[in-house]
Formats: structure tokens, C-alpha cells, sequence
């Protein structure tokens, strides 16, 4: 039987029976059609040889033995005029000698006479198997070729000998090649850009248990013609299954709009904290000689007064410096470089790190057993910050006795962390908000604990710089997990 | 009281600059003020101070150029400057960063926000 995406396939399957044999020809034709092929006969090699010239067809069954033009001179005229033609030699006597001879010849596959039904249904459906993955390469190479041509994004690959296997368009447009044809140059001939060559070099040269992207950036038409334009580059190598390094892809995309972009709001947000800070510095200096008694001597109640002011003016201060972090951050997300990290190192790391102060507050922090967790890419320093601000968060916002638990585990394509703790929780119209910048609870258990509002929302923007995600789980009273998942290579 | 020493505070902030100058005076100081870079070497030359307090982001001419210039006068070069570096360090932009504090001349360097009394102890080291 076949199957249904078989039939799809039959239903155009064209197959030709070569045979001197009027016997052969008509069960051929019988049982094939039955079958649902479109079949033609063809009595000797001659007229075989005409129908072949005139149409293609996917499967020729032929006879290698027949007065006249044998088979055996039919079959390098379908292999060089139709290479997708599917041949099937039909041998008289089993001779074994001639079926190796055409398979040689490029003979896909031999069945001998006398055959049953049987038989030929099953060498014919074989054929069939073999076509369809034929198409199914040569559809997903047009599919893929299409794809790649049509990204605005520069793709190029190279072997393991740096001879370009691949370039787009815009790949050959931005750095501004002049040839005709850049697949099968080698590489030095298509990129110019000593920088680009280099980190080529180090993605073939890098050990095969190691899987970093190596990242640029080139500007001030470094690379192409375009004088403005601010490209990053990402180049990866790329292996087999025996993770041996076959060449390399390197993506090309063009961050000038995000970098100017990146740049007036990096020039806003500083130039907005700086005239926030200053005068704010000011102020807190003239507090300062005034509660110094320079101005005439205070009272109790207006020392009190003044020192509290002094105590809001400083938070303002600290809120602008941790803005200006944010906005540092946030720009330096775009380009920064992402290695394969292994986590369970990581969580130690942290937990480690946290410990002291968990054990002041009388808290317990607990790594749970980790099952072995598949590497991932990412920045080191950011996915460190993820786990650190999660951990802090957690004993900020737990009282003494509570218990603080990291576990991990494997999701699907994601590695997940989560930090669970027995806190005062988060209520359900809250949730919605803690990743928000500037967003914090407030209510009597959060109103002294101090915090700027921005931990959650820099922890959320670097895991989505990684393709991650965060989710929390929480009831007032009874504690949050927070849940961060960042995807696996190669998945 | 002429041998009361003479600091010279110089920041584009006139509240900043009168809430130094008054911590100063009740240190027993004598004060010139100044608040831009241009204005900070015309009170210098009209009266040599002992001690510059010197903002760096300054119309006018910044903070490092006026440090590097005292410093390389053979005049003045003695004068104990202190820098004010307020400028963080995400400011990646402003023409302040090509120069970091390190690298200029000073004699000492202060973040902002100033911390008033650790500023007074640093002026009162340096003029004694």
C-alpha cells in the first residue's frame, strides 16, 4: 500500500516500460496503472530512445537484453539527458554480471525475470522513495534559497577551506563586492575586511567543544560603500554530527538606525540625569551647612525636618544614577557577546555569592539537585545578573526563618531556572505589573524595604535579548517562583 | 588675617559653590568663587589661592582643561587642585569621557555627590 504523501506523488509518476517481451509490457502496464501511474511502453531500445527525447520521465523500467539497440546503450543517454530519471534494469536469467555492469552505468536498482507483482511493486515503490527525496532535497534547497536571497540580512557561508558555499544579495551588497559571482571564490577574494576575515578564522578555528558566536561591529564603511552604515556582524561555525567543523555562516545586519537611535536616547537619558543629579547635589549641599548650624543655629524639629529631606533628596539621586544604568545596559543588550554557558557552574556561582547574606537575615538558601543541564547561549555577565537580581529579590522580600530554593531543569527547548521562595507573595493584579520599570508594590510589608523598581525590568530585557522568557507563580502569603527559561543550542 | 589660606572654588552650580564656600569659611578659609573655566584663571591671576576645587563638567572650558593648564604652568603648577568627578560613567557620549579623570592632573579626585565633611578633611590635609 502507499501511503498518502506517496499518492500525491503517483498521481504525476510517469513510467516507462522498455521491453522486447509483449508479456512483460502488458502486466507492466496492468499492474503499474492499477497501481495509479501514468504508464507508456516502448517495444525496443529505438523507440524507447525517441519517447525518452520527447518527455521526461520519473521512473524508466528497462530491459537490458532486446534485439536492436540494447538497454545497456539506452541508459547513458537517460543519464545525461534526464539525471532525475530513475532507472530499473530488467535482467533475463538473472544475469548478475549485467546488472552490476548497469548499475554502474547509474542504473538506480535491477529486478529479474521472471518477476512476480509482488516484486515489482516493491522495486517501483523503492524508486518512488527515492524520488521523493530527491524533491524533497531540491524543495527544500529552492525553499531555502529563496529565503536566504530575500532576507534583508547579509548571509554568507564557507567551507572548512574558507571557499564561499553561499552569499545573498544583501550579504555581496554591503560589503560591496563588484564581481559577478562570489560562490566558489575563496574567501579572501569576496571580503576584503582584514576584521571580518579574522573572525572567520577564529570561528573555524575554534575547539569543537566550544560554540561561541563571535560578534563585530564595523562602521564608517569598513566594509561596503556606505560611509553611515553600522553593520554587526555574527559568525558561528557549523557542524556535523560528529561535531566536526564544516565551515562557517556569518549574518550581517544593519544596526545604523538602532545606533542612532541608541544614541540619542543614551544622550537624552544622560543629559536628563545630569541636570536631575546636579541640582539635587546642590540641594543636598546647602542641607548640609544648614543643618551644620552655618546659617544660624536649628532647632530639634527643623533639624528633623531638614534631615529628612536630605534622606528623599538622596533616593532621587540614587533613582537617576540607577536610570543611567538601566539606559547603559539596555544599548549594550544589541551587540553583546553570547557564549555557550554552562549553568549549573553559574547557580553555585550565585548561590554561593548569596549565601552570607541569606544566613544574616536567617534564611535558608538552598540549591536543589540539578539534573545535567544542556549548555546554552549567552553573556555571562548578564545571565549572572539574571540569577543575582532573582536571588536578592527573593531573600529581599522573605522574613527570617523563611526558606530561598533555586532548582533547574529542562523544558522542551529551553533550559529553566527557578527561584522559589516563602516571602510575603505577589497578588494577581501585581503580577501583571512587576516587570513594568519604575512598578513596585506597595503596601505595609514592601514600604521599608528599599528599591528602585527597575531589578525585574532589566532582569525581563535581558532575557529577551537571549530569546528567554520569565513567568512567575505567587500567592499573597505564600510566596513567589519565579521561573526564567533560556533556550538550548542547536535546538 | 591674611594667613587665613585661600581656596578657590570653581563650579558652574552657584548653589553648589555657596554651600562649599560657606562650609570653608566656618572651617576658617578664605574663599574666591568662580563658575566657569574662563572665570577660574581670572580669579587666579587676581589673587594666587592655595587650593582649587575644580568641577569637570564646566561651560567654558571643563575641569581637566583648566587642571592640565595649571598644572603645566610653571607659575601655578604648585596649586593643589581638587577635581569634583560627578561625570558618570554612562555618559559615553559627551566629550568628558575622552579624558578620564585618571589620566589628568590632579591632586585629588572627589566623586559627586560631594560628601562635605570628607571634602573639608581633604582641604584641610593639603593647606596645613
Amino acid at each position: 500500500m502507499v501511503d498518502k504523501a506517496e499518492s500525491e506523488l503517483l498521481h504525476k509518476a510517469r513510467v516507462l516500460v522498455v521491453d522486447d517481451e509483449k508479456r512483460i509490457r502488458d502486466g507492466c502496464h496492468r499492474m503499474l496503472t492499477q497501481e495509479g501511474f501514468d504508464v507508456a511502453v516502448a517495444e525496443t531500445g529505438d523507440i524507447g530512445l525517441k519517447m525518452i527525447e520527447k518527455e521526461h520521465f520519473d521512473i524508466i523500467l528497462l530491459d537490458l537484453m532486446m534485439p536492436g539497440m540494447p538497454g545497456m546503450e539506452v541508459l547513458p543517454y537517460v543519464k545525461s539527458h534526464h539525471p532525475d530519471t530513475v532507472v530499473v534494469v530488467i535482467t533475463g536469467y538473472a544475469t548478475l554480471e549485467h546488472a552490476i555492469e548497469a548499475m554502474k552505468n547509474g542504473a538506480f536498482d535491477f529486478i529479474s525475470k521472471p518477476f512476480s507483482p509482488q516484486d515489482l511493486r516493491e522495486v517501483v515503490d523503492k524508486a518512488i522513495k527515492y524520488i521523493r527525496t530527491l524533491q524533497d532535497i531540491a524543495t527544500e534547497k529552492s525553499r531555502m534559497r529563496v529565503l536566504i536571497n530575500h532576507l534583508a540580512d547579509g548571509v554568507m557561508a564557507t567551507d572548512a577551506q574558507k571557499n564561499v558555499a553561499l552569499a545573498n544579495p544583501a550579504f555581496l551588497k554591503m560589503i560591496g563586492f563588484k564581481g559577478k559571482e562570489a560562490i566558489g571564490l575563496s574567501l579572501t577574494e569576496v571580503v576584503q575586511n582584514e576584521r571580518l576575515n579574522e573572525i572567520i578564522d577564529q570561528a573555524l578555528a575554534m575547539p569543537s567543544d566550544q560554540f561561541t558566536e563571535i560578534i563585530e561591529e564595523f562602521e564608517h564603511g569598513e566594509l561596503g560603500d556606505d560611509k553611515e552604515a553600522v553593520l554587526a556582524a555574527r559568525c558561528i561555525p557549523f557542524r556535523d554530527r560528529l561535531n566536526r567543523t564544516l565551515g562557517t555562516v556569518t549574518v550581517l545586519h544593519d544596526i545604523t538606525a538602532l545606533k542612532k537611535m541608541d544614541q540619542l536616547k543614551s544622550d537624552f537619558v544622560s543629559m536628563v540625569a545630569h541636570e536631575l543629579k546636579s541640582p539635587m547635589n546642590s540641594v543636598m549641599a546647602l542641607i548640609k551647612v544648614l543643618r551644620d548650624g552655618l546659617a544660624g543655629k536649628l532647632n530639634e524639629k527643623q533639624q528633623d525636618i531638614l534631615g529628612r529631606i536630605s534622606e528623599r533628596v538622596k533616593a532621587l539621586s540614587e533613582l537617576s544614577a540607577d536610570l543611567l544604568d538601566l539606559a547603559k545596559i539596555e544599548s549594550g543588550l544589541i551587540t553583546q557577546e553570547k557564549e555557550k554557558l554552562e549553568l549549573g557552574e553559574i547557580l553555585e556561582a550565585m548561590v554561593d555569592f548569596h549565601r552570607a547574606k541569606a544566613r544574616d537575615k536567617g534564611i535558608e538558601l538552598v540549591l536543589a539537585p540539578m539534573p545535567q543541564l544542556p549548555p546554552v547561549l549567552g553573556n555571562r555577565h548578564n545571565i549572572e545578573e539574571v540569577i543575582s537580581n532573582l536571588v536578592s529579590n527573593a531573600i529581599k522580600y522573605t522574613c527570617q526563618g523563611g526558606r530561598v530554593e533555586i532548582s533547574s531543569g529542562v523544558e522542551g527547548r529551553y533550559v529553566r531556572i527557578s527561584v522559589k521562595d516563602t516571602g510575603i507573595g505577589i497578588s494577581k493584579k501585581d503580577q501583571a505589573r512587576i516587570f513594568d520599570r519604575f512598578y513596585r508594590v506597595k503596601d505595609d510589608n514592601t514600604r521599608s524595604i528599599p528599591g528602585t523598581g527597575l531589578g525585574l525590568s532589566i532582569v525581563k530585557s535581558i532575557l529577551e535579548a537571549h530569546n528567554g522568557m520569565i513567568t512567575v507563580e505567587s500567592e499573597p502569603g505564600q510566596g513567589s517562583t519565579f521561573h526564567v527559561y533560556i533556550p538550548i543550542i542547536n535546538s | 588675617m591674611s594667613d587665613k589660606k585661600l581656596v578657590l572654588v570653581v563650579d558652574d552650580d552657584p548653589d553648589l559653590v555657596e554651600a562649599i564656600c560657606m562650609k570653608l569659611e566656618s572651617e576658617n578659609f578664605r574663599t574666591a568663587k568662580a563658575y566657569d573655566g574662563v572665570q577660574a584663571w581670572e580669579r587666579i591671576k587676581e589673587e594666587r589661592p592655595d587650593l582649587v576645587i575644580l568641577d569637570v563638567m564646566m561651560p567654558n572650558k571643563n575641569g581637566y582643561v583648566v587642571c592640565d593648564e595649571i598644572k603645566n604652568d610653571p607659575q601655578y603648577k604648585d596649586i593643589t587642585v581638587v577635581l569634583l568627578t560627578a561625570v558618570g560613567e554612562a555618559v559615553t557620549s559627551t566629550s568628558y569621557t575622552h579624558m578620564d579623570g585618571k589620566t589628568a592632573l590632579a591632586d585629588e579626585f572627589i566623586p559627586k555627590p560631594i560628601d562635605l565633611d570628607n571634602l573639608m578633611e581633604i582641604v584641610k590635609d593639603y593647606t596645613s
